[in-house]
């Protein structure tokens, strides 16, 4: 029976993890130049730093509008890369130095900038060809080799020459026939230089589909939310930002890709000045060993907080979460729109001591990113992880959206604020006995965002949904109640609450919800279907076999709903009618266990007569 | 300053002077009738300069009755070919010189892509610099610019007011780099 629609509450987003790192082992860190003030060479001391950290983007065909390969290359922005590299604006690298550390950071040490300093103001000398080391190698076309299976977004978008960014969802349907496993993703995101960042949703729900004006034609949005009818939680970052080379996921946490799957690509878009075509590909390396490790992605936030008046240079947000048992935490992405200023979390653990998990002072949406810790890190039971983000919406802000400035609130628009920090979180060290650890840490996290905002319908909602997922129906039950009496007209809360009731035995005070869903929505399948469970749960199966037979002209190609019509009917006495409903459903779906069982009592009962 | 940063210029170019993409000598600022004159320069690897085709090219359609736009490339190592692809694919319908010896450069005292260079009808510099403020530095831009330099400056220079010189420094690629 249909339990009626469970919203996951995740609204984005997710990915492999990738990271910058060139192909090639890294040239050792140049030694700072001797003191008898030999002069500093590009062959020597720059060409190194270049190699590494800028050559992986600086290259043909990659984001970097110029290349940076040779003297004659570097010397022909050589101001413009003391410039950048003093200011740390490259390479893109947003976090402060932590303790924690993570995975192919891109951040230049002070000796390396201060050599690029002294360089150019020695006005740039070429030095010695020996000391020169070799030119970098990286791979060309795909990096991980041929992909399994290559998907390309049916039709391309053309960007603009000018105006503000653009947000465009690129939909690619997974063709395969069963489910397969997939242990790396290459994202191809188009033109290089024009896509600031992109990242790949797994909508298992067919519902991005739906807002394509025209098949493979895509659709606009910053952001955008995909509800999940089961407890099949998100599990990767697949994220792609300029630089970023793909890495096979870690052994046991193969990504599952189910039959009629589609891959949403998100994609930043900044116009260059002249139209350029935009036609993503993803790259899909599948391993035939299905995942053993099930890691989670476990967001923050506190949107509901943000109400930023005008002019307001310091709004600060914050969330705390405290971990119900041991994880390893491998990746986190904070996302915050254009007023973010500084963005900081960190982890307090059980025995008091504090970790940075990510501090980014200079908040910069266009070089969002997710981060890859080097190592995972352990984080006990009893762990609380905090957020707190910081806002600027005064005309001091020169990314402030507005000017002059507005009040602004959370919301999917990129003129609209976000508080959003997403972890990727393993659970470790628990017992099997106790269920999916993962359903236990989204109880938690329902629980807490209840805490947070008792006056939220969403958060009701889906703590409900865990705790009916958990088969705690006295839980779920009181939660759908709460939701139901801040929304007492919504047709889904009605309907979910019905559908508990119906699940906890209580029919009569069930069809109370049921109906009121239906006042709401007339043409609502699911309520219609429980509606008719529930009355028939009371013996009245007149009422059933009317609802029944609504729900079906609803869905008329739904199997279960044609046969627990036929039920109805037999119950009452009908049964050259039932025969025909129970048959029809095994048109449907020969497997359908009530047409099949009670068809074999029907013919058994006949041929007894 | 004003009447010797002229004879300065007018000296510089009668010297050697910029090239148009058939390898001509030209200075625009004797072939652009008795127009304010600008100057806007540029480099094809700097997507600074990239980003400001279409508004460079609404200013210039803008202003077509009072000011003569140029376009100028002072990057020595670019050829006249390539450069044409480039104007033609970010749609620009102006003309083009090369200034590989940096003559227009030093005389509208430029010092970054994309700056332009804005010349009254007596062929006084009154403002180099900055076309807006749409960049604040080379990883930030505004969503759109609060300030009109460009434009205020040709409005200036058409109207005749005698406006002090100004400059203010843009954002995007040193064309010092390329000396």
């Amino acid at each position: 029976m249909s339990l009626g629609v469970r919203s996951s509450g995740l609204v984005l987003l997710l990915g492999c993890a990738c990271g910058l790192a060139p192909l090639v082992a890294p040239p050792a860190a140049p030694a700072p130049p001797a003191k008898s003030a030999k002069p500093i060479t590009f062959n020597r001391d720059i060409a190194p730093i270049v190699f590494r950290s800028c050559a992986p983007c600086h290259r043909p065909g990659e984001a970097a509008p110029f290349s940076l390969l040779t003297y004659s290359d570097v010397k022909k922005h050589a101001r413009q890369m003391a410039e950048v590299t003093r200011s740390r604006a490259m390479p893109p690298w947003l976090p402060e130095p932590q303790e924690l550390k993570f995975a192919d950071e891109l951040r230049l040490s002070k000796t390396e900038i201060d050599l690029i300093q002294k360089w150019v103001e020695q006005d740039e000398v070429e030095g010695d060809a020996a000391d020169l080391p070799a030119q970098p190698k990286f791979v060309e076309g795909w990096s991980l080799g041929q992909p399994d299976l290559i998907l390309k977004a049916e039709k391309p978008l053309v960007l603009p020459p000018q105006g503000t960014d653009t947000y465009w969802n690129f939909i690619l349907p997974v063709p395969i026939a069963e489910t397969r496993w997939v242990k790396a993703v290459e994202i191809r995101p188009g033109d290089k230089r024009y896509v600031h960042h992109a990242n790949i949703l797994v909508d298992r729900t067919g519902a991005s589909r739906q807002r394509e004006t025209e098949p493979g034609a895509g659709f606009g949005g910053m952001e955008i939310r995909i509800e999940s009818q089961v407890f099949d939680p998100d599990s990767h970052l697949l994220f792609w930002k300029p630089g970023t080379i793909p890495s096979v996921e870690p052994e046991g946490m193969a990504l599952r890709l189910d039959k009629g799957t589609d891959l949403v690509l998100n994609t930043h878009l900044q116009p260059s000045g002249k139209p350029e075509v935009i036609q993503p590909s993803i790259g899909l390396y599948f391993t035939p060993h299905p995942a053993s490790k099930f890691p989670m992605l476990v967001q923050l936030e506190n949107d509901l907080k943000l109400d930023i008046p005008p002019g307001e240079n310091n709004f600060v947000v914050t969330d705390n979460f405290t971990l119900p048992l041991d994880v390893n935490l491998m990746a986190i992405y904070p996302h915050a729109h254009y007023l973010g200023k500084d963005i900081q979390a960190w982890a307090t653990l059980p025995d008091g001591t504090s970790e940075t998990l990510i501090h980014i002072p200079q908040w910069n949406l266009n070089w969002q990113a997710v981060y890859r810790y080097a190592r995972p890190a352990l984080l006990p039971k009893g762990t609380t992880i905090s957020l707190r983000y910081a806002y600027d919406n005064s005309d001091r802000n020169p990314m402030n959206p507005n000017h002059p400035p507005l009040r602004v609130q959370g919301g999917n628009r990129s003129t609209d604020e976000m508080c959003h920090l997403w972890l990727q979180l393993l659970p470790v060290n628990f017992d099997p006995s106790e269920g999916d650890p993962r359903m236990v840490l989204q109880e938690a996290l329902a629980r807490h965002n209840v805490e947070k905002n008792p006056g939220d319908f969403e958060a009701h909602y889906n703590l409900a949904a865990m705790l009916e997922a958990r088969n705690n129906l006295e839980g779920a039950t009181a939660q759908y109640r709460a939701a139901v009496e801040l929304r007492p007209q919504d047709a889904a809360g009605n309907n979910a609450l019905g559908a508990a009731l119906v699940a906890a035995g209580h029919p009569a005070q069930a069809a109370n919800y049921l109906r009121a869903a239906l006042k709401a929505r007339p043409d609502y399948f699911e309520a219609h279907y429980n509606l008719g469970f529930a009355l028939a749960q009371q013996e009245d199966f007149a009422g059933a076999s009317e609802q029944f037979q609504r729900a079906f002209e609803l869905q008329p190609h739904d199997a279960s709903v044609e046969a627990n019509l036929g039920a109805a009917l037999a119950q009452m006495g009908r049964y050259p009618e039932a025969k025909s409903h129970f048959e029809h459903a095994l048109q449907l779906d020969p497997n359908q266990p009530i047409a099949r069982e009670n068809l074999d009592e029907l013919r058994k009962e006949t041929n007894q007569q | 300053m004003g009447a010797s940063l002229l004879v300065c210029s007018a000296l510089a170019l009668a010297q050697a002077g910029a090239l148009d993409l058939e390898g001509h000598a030209t200075n625009p600022l004797t072939a652009s009738s008795n127009k304010v004159v600008v100057l806007v320069f540029l480099r094809r690897d700097c997507p600074v300069s990239a980003r400001y085709a279409p508004a460079v090219q609404q200013i210039s359609k803008r202003y077509a009755d009072v000011a003569q736009f140029w376009l100028v490339y002072p990057d020595k190592t670019e050829t006249p070919q390539a450069i044409r692809k480039s104007v033609s694919e970010y749609g620009y319908q102006l003309p083009v010189l090369r200034d590989p010896d940096h003559v227009l450069v030093k005389a509208s005292r430029v010092q970054i892509t994309p700056e332009v260079a804005v010349f009254d009808g007596s062929r006084r510099l009154i403002y180099d610099g900055r076309i807006d403020d749409w960049y604040i530095d080379l990883a930030r831009a505004r969503p759109a610019p609060t300030t009109h330099e460009l434009e205020e400056a040709i409005r200036a220079a058409a109207g005749g007011s005698s406006l002090a010189r100004k400059e203010v420094r843009g954002v995007g690629c040193y064309i010092s780099d390329l000396e």
